[in-house]
């Protein structure tokens, strides 16, 4: 377990200020004085506070399975993926939201993406192909995705129409989980 | 080569020497040498007199050409400042130097925000450029749209000018058909009254006469 280095946490935040609006909050000081930090273990990046960082080093490398929350993975391309365990994380600060019905949540937790006649209602605003965070009507985030079409260009497009293409789902919990903490 | 040349820089350094201490002294001495063949002083004259001698002896030449030689200086690459052959050279291979090996970890508060706020900034242009940019496309294609509605509504105002002007046409050809069939009618009707006389007829409304020709 090793922290970031400067391109590394260039790219994990680059990737996370695509979803989220205020990335300061991250790394704000708690109010008993620890603060959060950015981890690197396999390849994964963990979003943990530093004591527990610190406790984790009596660890070695290899016997460490997880700590704290992991947001993804980063690729050995140099790019960072974006996992589902990063959902809570971006749900405090999302910067695009989209509410999706019912009838919607169901194709979008199996996989699919969120189709125009699914959707509740949508943050205003949004550009072509950014980050958003996906919602049920009763605002429990239900995974991530990336815009399809501006809010404008969504409002003309007929009910079969994607509006947001998916990133990660809840499903995945279920779906990917062997691979999702491990390999 | 390296006798000669250890001779040589004795020769030098003795020059250079003798010069620092008396220069005009020297130059007469060489001069008296040559031609004598060691008749000057015994004390400096007698090194003097072995160098040429042994130059004489091996290769005669071979010192001025040595000079020569020593004069081209071979330069290198880096000197000349010539361009480096066009090689491909993988991003990960080349390393700068005079850095330190290993990683640079970002671990505290200041390096971290600085990072972040960066970051940030960065992604608030790109997403603002792309909203003006939206904003600009849908302004364009709302413009064309109108555009395209005006069109539409003169093409229409002129098929309904040319539809009423046909019409109009239409209904006047009809009108004047119309007299010409009364007309027509008429001039049957004349006929088939009058018998065959066709040019009482064509007399129209003149009142019928009877007249009975007087015998």
């Amino acid at each position: 377990m090793r922290a970031l280095t400067d391109e590394e946490m260039k790219t994990v935040l680059d990737k996370l200020a695509n979803y989220m609006s205020d990335l300061k909050s991250l790394i704000a000081p708690l109010e008993d004085g620890d603060r959060y930090v950015f981890r690197l273990n396999h390849s994964r990046v963990y979003y943990v506070k530093l004591s527990i960082a610190n406790l984790a080093t009596s660890i070695s490398r290899d016997a460490l399975l997880s700590l704290g929350t992991c947001l993804g993975k980063l690729t050995k391309t140099g790019k960072f993926r974006l996992h589902i365990t990063a959902l809570p994380i971006l749900a405090q600060g999302a910067r695009h939201k989209i509410w999706i019905k019912e009838n919607g949540a169901q194709p979008f937790l199996y996989g699919s993406n969120v189709v125009k006649a699914h959707v509740g209602r949508w943050s205003e605003d949004c550009p072509e192909h950014q980050g958003c965070v996906v919602y049920s009507m009763a605002d429990i985030p239900l995974g991530f995705g990336v815009t399809a079409r501006s809010t404008t260009e969504a409002r003309r497009l007929d009910p079969t129409g994607v509006v947001c293409f998916r990133q990660a789902d809840c499903g995945e919990y279920l779906r990917d989980e062997d691979t999702l903490f491990a390999g | 080569m390296a006798p000669t040349r250890t001779i040589k820089n004795k020769h030098a350094g003795s020059k250079s020497s003798s010069s620092s201490s008396s220069g005009p002294k020297r130059s007469s001495k060489d001069g008296i040498k040559k031609p004598s063949g060691g008749g000057g002083g015994s004390k400096g004259g007698a090194p003097k007199g072995k160098i040429p001698s042994k130059e004489q002896k091996g290769k005669p030449n071979f010192g001025q050409d040595k000079n020569k030689k020593k004069k081209a200086r071979v330069y290198t690459e880096k000197e000349l400042g010539i361009p480096e052959l066009n090689m491909i050279t993988p991003v990960g291979v080349t390393k700068p130097k005079g850095k330190k090996k290993g990683k640079v970890f970002v671990d505290d508060r200041e390096s971290m925000s600085t990072i972040l706020a960066i970051v940030q900034a960065e992604k608030e242009g790109q997403i603002e450029s792309k909203l003006i940019k939206a904003r600009q496309m849908e302004e364009i294609r709302e413009a064309r749209k109108a555009e395209a509605e005006k069109k539409e509504q003169e093409r229409k105002a002129k098929l309904d000018e040319t539809k009423e002007l046909m019409r109009k046409k239409r209904k006047r050809s009809d009108e004047k058909n119309k007299k010409e069939d009364e007309e027509d009618d008429k001039i049957v009707k004349d006929a088939v009254m009058g018998g065959t006389k066709a040019a009482k007829a064509k007399g129209g409304n003149k009142k019928k006469t009877v007249s009975f020709a007087a015998e």
